[in-house]
């Protein structure tokens, strides 16, 4: 398929800047890190794993923006809160902590890569292309961040009370990256984004319960149905707005101008 | 993005070095051989090369800071990216200066620790407020490339090591010169909130540019080790010269003006004027200026600097945040499996 239908741009766009929003969020907050990582080496290392982040982001941008009409930078920058489409876990903040940052980046590559997987065989040749290019690089974060998981598991007393405790924070709020949104059967149906989301959640809880056995560690959470509204739907925590308004400051003070 | 070829030499006179082989080291310079690690060398230069390389090392990390606090902020994502790559490549030229510091017989970790406690120093011009957008173009532009100037020609000295780590960080430094660049021309070619964006951080970032290279030069500079060893090559004030001869004309083909200024404690500009001194001097071909404020300048080495503690406090607060971090690796498990 090269040209999206009508009826199904909406719920398609929404599944575009899921991920770009996803991706442009963990970006951003791995980003902070730069120059305060816990060791040179992997301050660098997980600088990269942002940069990679916002430039996926933007390759999910510009193909959103070409079906809205509208430019990459527009959408990073220049919503309303409740347009962004990302889930609770990129927003919440690592308070600096390693073990929290090293969790909230597992959870997310983990499922990234199976989005991207289903991504990949997408009848919409472009997002198809773009998802193949994409894959290999998450295949790399994915190997740092189940590494790190195991090496402070399996590290000091003090290094697996700390992991243990942010994936008891973070397991649960992960869970909203699973959020339907409107539309996204449509979507499953026409072979835009083929393969299922219950699937795709059993693969991550089992591929996660795996890495955390080997890293000595345990995860306890349960999908339910969920009642209230999540990211995915433009409902967000109650760090999303801060983090938004910080990205967006310089942005703001002239927004369409280059800078 | 820094250079630090103005740490002295300490000779130590009770040290007794053999004269021979004293005058083959310093024929080996003169000959524009390289000094290797595991040569012999004497005392002074080993402990003046180590504290340069240090204070290098410790400049450019925490040279991340001003400019990492704007990562988070910046207006494009073109901008988010290249800015993260910058400062990251700030923390790799700071991790390679620190394994040329390590060769020579610190550890990285004594290197750390004397950083936070106060004990070695890092670059002056890091003590200076990034307060807006315009400050990161700033930086980019005059201090990467007075860095530019400096590394050059330290690159041309004579310890094989430092010389090699020179040659690697001015070429990424290239890159962040033609980024900040392209940000300055981006904000003065902008509206008029943006080109005064940009003069106002100009006026912030002039002065400390010109004291970037250290204070003037004492009369015998070129006898003393520092220069006579090849630990750098060129002197303070020409130094200063060449960075003003370019980048004068520069500024003021892109519409900055040129001000002195006076700052508050915080380093804001509280009052400005033109600089009357500026005017190229059609004989030498050299710029003449105003002097940097030199006062200001050895009170904010000594600490008291509108930056100093801020600086200290957040590189203090990432070693400490990352302590357990370094002892899991140091002290966990053995023989981990592979995770995949």
């Amino acid at each position: 398929m090269q040209s999206i239908p009508d009826n199904l741009k909406p719920p398609f766009t929404d599944l575009l800047l899921a991920i770009a929003d996803d991706k442009l969020m963990l970006g951003h907050r791995n980003s902070d890190w730069t120059g305060l990582g816990p060791i040179l080496e992997e301050d660098i290392a997980f600088s990269s794993l942002a940069q990679d982040e916002i430039a996926h982001a933007s390759a999910f941008y510009e193909l959103a923006g070409e079906l809205l009409g509208t430019s990459s930078d527009e959408l990073a920058f220049g919503r309303t809160p409740e347009e962004y489409r990302c889930a609770a876990i990129v927003e919440v903040p690592d308070d600096f902590d390693w073990a929290s940052a090293i969790c909230r980046q597992f959870f997310c590559d983990e499922y990234d890569m199976l989005r991207l997987k289903r991504m990949t065989i997408s009848n919409y040749t472009p997002l198809a292309n773009l998802a193949g290019r994409i894959l290999a690089e998450e295949q790399v974060h994915i190997e740092h961040s189940e590494e790190w998981v195991v090496r402070l598991g399996r590290g000091t007393h003090e290094a697996r009370q700390r992991m243990q405790k942010a994936i008891d924070r973070l397991a649960p709020i992960a869970l909203w990256l699973f959020e339907p949104f409107d539309g996204l059967k449509s979507l499953i149906d026409a072979g835009l984004y083929p393969g299922s989301d219950f699937d795709m959640y059993d693969t991550w809880t089992t591929r996660i319960q795996d890495i955390l056995e080997k890293a000595e560690l345990t995860m306890h959470v349960e999908i339910g149905e969920p009642d209230d509204k999540g990211g995915r739907r433009g409902v967000h925590t109650e760090h999303f707005e801060p983090l938004l308004n910080d990205m967006c400051e310089v942005y703001r003070i002239e927004p369409g101008v280059a800078w | 993005m820094s250079g630090s070829g103005n740490v002295g030499v300490h000779v130590d006179h009770n040290i007794q070095e053999d004269p021979e082989k004293l005058a083959e080291f310093q024929q080996k310079i003169d000959d524009g051989m390289l000094i290797e690690v595991d040569d012999w060398m004497p005392e002074a230069y080993r402990t003046g090369m180590l504290k340069m390389a240090e204070h290098h090392a410790n400049s450019e990390i925490i040279g991340a800071l001003p400019e990492g606090e704007w990562i988070t902020r910046a207006p494009s994502l073109r901008r988010k990216l290249a800015l993260t790559a910058k400062v990251q490549d700030e923390v790799g030229h700071g991790q390679m200066l620190y394994r040329v510091s390590q060769d020579l017989g610190k550890t990285r970790d004594n290197m750390l620790r004397d950083l936070i406690t106060g004990k070695t120093k890092y670059h002056n011009v890091f003590n200076y407020p990034a307060p807006t957008w315009g400050d990161i173009a700033m930086i980019q532009w005059l201090i990467d490339g007075a860095a530019i100037l400096n590394q050059g020609t330290l690159a041309d000295g004579a310890f094989g090591p430092y010389v090699r780590t020179m040659k690697r960080i001015n070429m990424e430094e290239a890159f962040h010169f033609k980024s900040g660049e392209d940000m300055v021309l981006t904000l003065m070619g902008g509206t008029m909130k943006q080109r005064e964006m940009g003069q106002e951080a100009f006026d912030r970032w002039w002065y400390p540019s010109l004291m970037f290279f250290g204070p003037r030069d004492k009369p015998n500079a070129e006898q003393l080790p520092p220069m006579r060893w090849r630990m750098k090559t060129v002197t303070n004030d020409g130094l200063r010269q060449r960075f003003i001869n370019r980048f004068a004309p520069a500024a003021l083909a892109l519409g900055l003006k040129i001000h002195v200024v006076e700052k508050d404690e915080h380093g804001m500009v509280t009052s400005k004027k033109p600089d009357e001194n500026l005017r190229l001097n059609e004989e030498t071909g050299n710029w003449e200026f105003t002097e940097p404020d030199w006062e200001e300048f050895f009170r904010v080495i000594r600490g008291h600097g509108p930056c100093n503690k801020q600086r200290l406090a957040l590189r203090r607060l990432s070693y400490e945040q990352g302590h357990w971090v370094r002892n899991a690796i140091l002290h966990g498990s053995k023989n981990l499996p592979p995770a995949a």
